[in-house]
């Protein structure tokens, strides 16, 4: 593998990073332009999405540029206002995955022996679990709430993160700097402060980016499901809404359904895409 | 290298995917035009349109959410589960579609002068399932089974029965108190069960399904049950009152609305069990052969609030609450204006015993003008007031599983801010709203909230008389009193009306609760929601709309001769 790696001539291998790099600068200008809608939702949005401001289902007009939903709020706005609760559930989320799952890889990769076999077991039994039932028991269990909802898409994605760093944890512990501080004496958590875990913080950050995106698209079909707060102006409670008033099955799907659907979609095609082009510079080789 | 190639893989994969999603939404949708068009292209015809009249009839139903195994020990909810019950049982007396009830099983029924024994002649040539005949000592013996093994609906209806004699035919019921009511709360409202199938039978309640113990006398027995899946009811050709034109009923348990919505727009069922809600009215009636059955109900929303608890404790809070919210907006937004405005004085305005002096009034300015005059300001100018425990803000707490209710919580709550009574919507699984709103089902087990969402079923409804069962402040009377409302006046008055055998005096004693209640507010009236169902007239259009009550009912599938 790492002679055919090696054979590749250089310019072929420049070419393919610059696909990367071309669809890492794509994911990077849609989340930008997320960013700004979500930090401007005030001044982007015609009205404020929870006041009544239209006679209900409206279609699509000059005055509502998506129409109305069942109560006469502005779907539009409701859009704009939703990129606040979906990017926030999604980053904050993925911040909680990586922080239990960068704990869990270092220690895990660190102390490969009895505490790694535990913590390895634990994590191939949250993969194991069916993971769309039990994220709705969970919140069904939990309740109705923004933090609720965080915390379970948190504590359900930390695994594959976990095995990510563990692996690089694992590499990076037989290093000779490493061996060398352990040689004088330096405590494990000095050497796992200096020189494991800044190794391992760029392939955090990438793992971190894909978790993003993934912890949007669960956001989204948590509230779909009506398990998020439904009163929350997400992208997925107004598709919770759509479906619960029936836009589904008449024309409004235009305007009620493939709005928060394509915006869910370039959420987390955005997230993925950063995180492609990352992966690809910072992923360690064999 | 081949793991780059993999990525990619699963990034062109999942992509294709989520394009894949959105296009399926798309053809989902594009059926609309062709189906509002008027002609039906789409579907193709289902065998049993076709059908000839000779070849057996089946109409299939859905429900939302499974009813067990459909036995009065076992049925699940009080529609459409109880309405289920009562196509396999017959009661003595059967609601007409005036919503008055008829002799049924009895060829009369008579009440002495003060209401307090009732007598019914029993009708011979009643036979059960299984084939043996339906005698009074069935109808004595289900009362007594009713009265012994506590069921909560049956064994309420039935308080009060001090002694049942049989003569023959003549079953007589004395009861310790008169009770005008009598007719419509219990004889209209039990099933008769067979004696020899149920005498040996203990702790009812914990009894599977099983063909031998549903044998009942009505116009379809129970032969299939699937849990969560489905029912299928057959006709009972031995009917006392002729045959169902109908051979077969196959009933369709479907998870939500939207799921039994796609199936009647398809073709995978014939009618709809529930009502449908208000924007699909429209749709569905313009799709042939689809038709609506619409017309008011005496299903309820309400507000409660625990009224004895501050700052709900002082009425003036509650009428201030009452002002500040305008029905006639929660009615056109959230219904779409198929509904009626909630009287505050509890009665629907199309009863007969409603009180035309007791009117919703919507007037912010005269609710900011009583919290004002009694003291709640707000005195750190945050918009919200204070009351003497702090700030008046509070949960309001409704079921997620309700859509329409969950819209009207948000609403109120909008409402209630205008007034500087700040109202956070919680919505929560429905076990948990039921347990904070009515633990246990029984109101002796307290309150857990502020305030909350709520509404009953039609029966609550029907029969106005049974009002103290709501409003008095004796939980042994007033067992449906969820909010803890205690008046001296209503307590009297609705007591006064349990007994009262004049039904002139009767309506008057009404006419005075609704005003009383209207100035003392035990709950905030929302709307009267009507009901509309959807059906398909090619395969079975002879529905029966009851007053308040709607189209699932026994009168609906029995021949036109045979309804009262």
């Amino acid at each position: 593998m790492s002679a055919a790696e090696q054979s590749i001539p250089t310019t072929r291998r420049r070419r393919r990073v610059s696909v990367a790099d071309r669809l890492g600068l794509t994911g990077l200008i849609i989340v930008v332009l997320l960013v700004v809608m979500a930090v401007f939702a005030p001044w982007i949005a015609p009205y404020d999405p929870t006041e009544r401001v239209g006679t209900p289902f409206q279609p699509p007009s000059a005055a509502h540029w998506l129409g109305t939903n069942d109560v006469g709020q502005d779907l539009f706005s409701e859009l704009v206002f939703g990129s606040r609760v979906s990017l926030t559930v999604g980053v904050v989320a993925a911040l909680v995955a990586l922080l239990i799952g960068t704990s869990v890889g270092v220690l895990a990769g660190y102390y490969p022996k009895r505490l790694g076999a535990i913590l390895m077991r634990t994590v191939d039994v949250v993969l194991i679990l069916p993971f769309l039932p039990l994220l709705i028991v969970l919140a069904a269990y939990l309740g109705r709430s923004l933090i609720n909802t965080i915390v379970v898409i948190g504590v359900l994605i930390w695994a594959g993160p976990a095995r990510i760093i563990r692996s690089q944890v694992l590499s990076l512990r037989s290093r000779e700097y490493v061996l060398a501080s352990q040689t004088m004496g330096a405590p494990d958590r000095w050497a796992i402060m200096r020189h494991v875990l800044p190794r391992t913080a760029l392939l955090a950050t990438g793992t971190f980016v894909r978790a993003v995106s993934g912890a949007i698209l669960l956001e989204a079909a948590l509230s779909f499901l009506g398990l998020g707060d439904p009163i929350q102006k997400s992208w997925g409670s107004i598709l919770f809404w759509a479906q619960s008033r029936g836009a589904f099955l008449t024309p409004a799907w235009k305007w009620w359904v493939l709005p928060p659907g394509i915006m869910i979609l370039l959420a987390s095609l955005g997230f993925a895409l950063i995180a492609f082009a990352m992966e690809e510079r910072i992923n360690p080789r064999l | 290298m081949s793991t780059r190639r993999s990525r990619l893989w699963v990034l062109a994969v999942a992509f294709a995917l989520v394009i894949g999603a959105c296009s399926g939404t798309g053809s989902e949708g594009t059926t609309v035009p062709d189906t509002s068009g008027g002609t039906e292209t789409t579907d193709s015809p289902s065998p049993d349109t076709t059908a000839p009249p000779a070849e057996p009839v089946t109409v299939r139903a859905a429900i939302t959410g499974d009813e067990d195994t459909i036995n009065p020990y076992t049925y699940i909810s009080g529609f459409p589960g109880w309405n289920l019950l009562m196509m396999q049982y017959d009661s003595i007396m059967q609601i007409d579609s005036d919503g008055i009830p008829q002799p049924w099983l009895a060829d009369s029924v008579t009440a002495n002068a003060d209401l307090t024994e009732w007598v019914l002649e029993i009708k011979e040539g009643v036979a059960w399932h299984d084939g043996e005949a339906l005698t009074a000592d069935d109808v004595k013996f289900s009362y007594d089974y009713f009265i012994e093994w506590a069921t909560g609906r049956f064994s309420r209806d039935l308080r009060g029965v001090e002694s049942i004699t049989v003569d023959g035919n003549t079953v007589t019921i004395g009861l310790g108190a008169p009770n005008p009511a009598f007719d419509q709360v219990a004889l209209a409202d039990v099933p008769i069960i067979p004696q020899h199938v149920w005498q040996d039978i203990e702790n009812p309640g914990d009894i599977a399904f099983e063909i031998a113990t549903n044998v009942g006398s009505g116009p379809f027995k129970l032969v299939d049950y699937t849990p969560d899946q489905s029912y299928r009811f057959e006709a009972n050709s031995d009917y006392f009152l002729g045959a169902s034109p109908v051979d077969e009923l196959v009933v369709v348990v479907f998870a939500d609305d939207a799921g039994a919505n796609a199936a009647i727009r398809s073709g995978e069922v014939d009618v709809i069990f529930e009502r449908i809600s208000p924007e699909q009215i429209e749709l569905l009636d313009a799709q042939d052969p689809l038709d609506i059955s619409q017309g008011p109900e005496f299903t309820t929303q309400m507000v409660n609030f625990d009224v004895t608890k501050a700052p709900f404790d002082d009425v003036a809070v509650r009428q201030a609450m009452d002002l500040a919210i305008d029905g006639q907006d929660l009615v056109d937004t959230v219904f779409l204006g198929a509904a009626t405005v909630g009287s505050p004085g509890w009665v629907h305005p199309g009863k007969t015993v409603y009180n035309p002096d007791v009117t919703p009034v919507f007037d912010p300015d005269a609710a900011n003008a009583l919290l004002d005059e009694a003291g709640y300001a707000d005195t750190d100018g945050d918009g919200i007031r204070e009351f003497a425990d702090g700030p008046m803000s509070f949960e309001l707490i409704v079921n997620s599983s309700d859509s329409l209710r969950l819209r009207l919580a948000e609403l109120v709550a909008e409402m209630l801010g205008n007034v500087g009574i700040e109202a956070t919507v919680a919505s929560v699984e429905t076990a948990t709203w039921e347990e904070a709103v009515w633990p246990g089902f029984d109101i002796n087990n307290g309150r857990n909230y502020d305030l909350a969402m709520w509404g009953w079923s039609a029966p609550v409804q029907a029969n106005t008389i049974r009002i103290a069962q709501l409003v008095h402040g004796d939980p042994g009377v007033g067992f449906l009193n969820l909010t803890g409302f205690d008046n001296e006046e209503i307590n009297t008055l609705s007591a006064q009306l349990q007994v009262e055998a004049d039904s002139a005096v009767a309506a008057d004693i009404i006419g005075d609760i609704q005003a009383l209640m209207a100035e003392n507010l035990p709950f905030i009236m929302l709307a009267y929601p009507d009901g509309a169902y959807v059906y398909n007239s090619d395969v079975y259009a002879d529905w029966e709309f009851i007053a308040g009550q709607g189209i699932v009912n026994k009168l609906s599938l029995l021949p036109a001769s045979a309804r009262p």
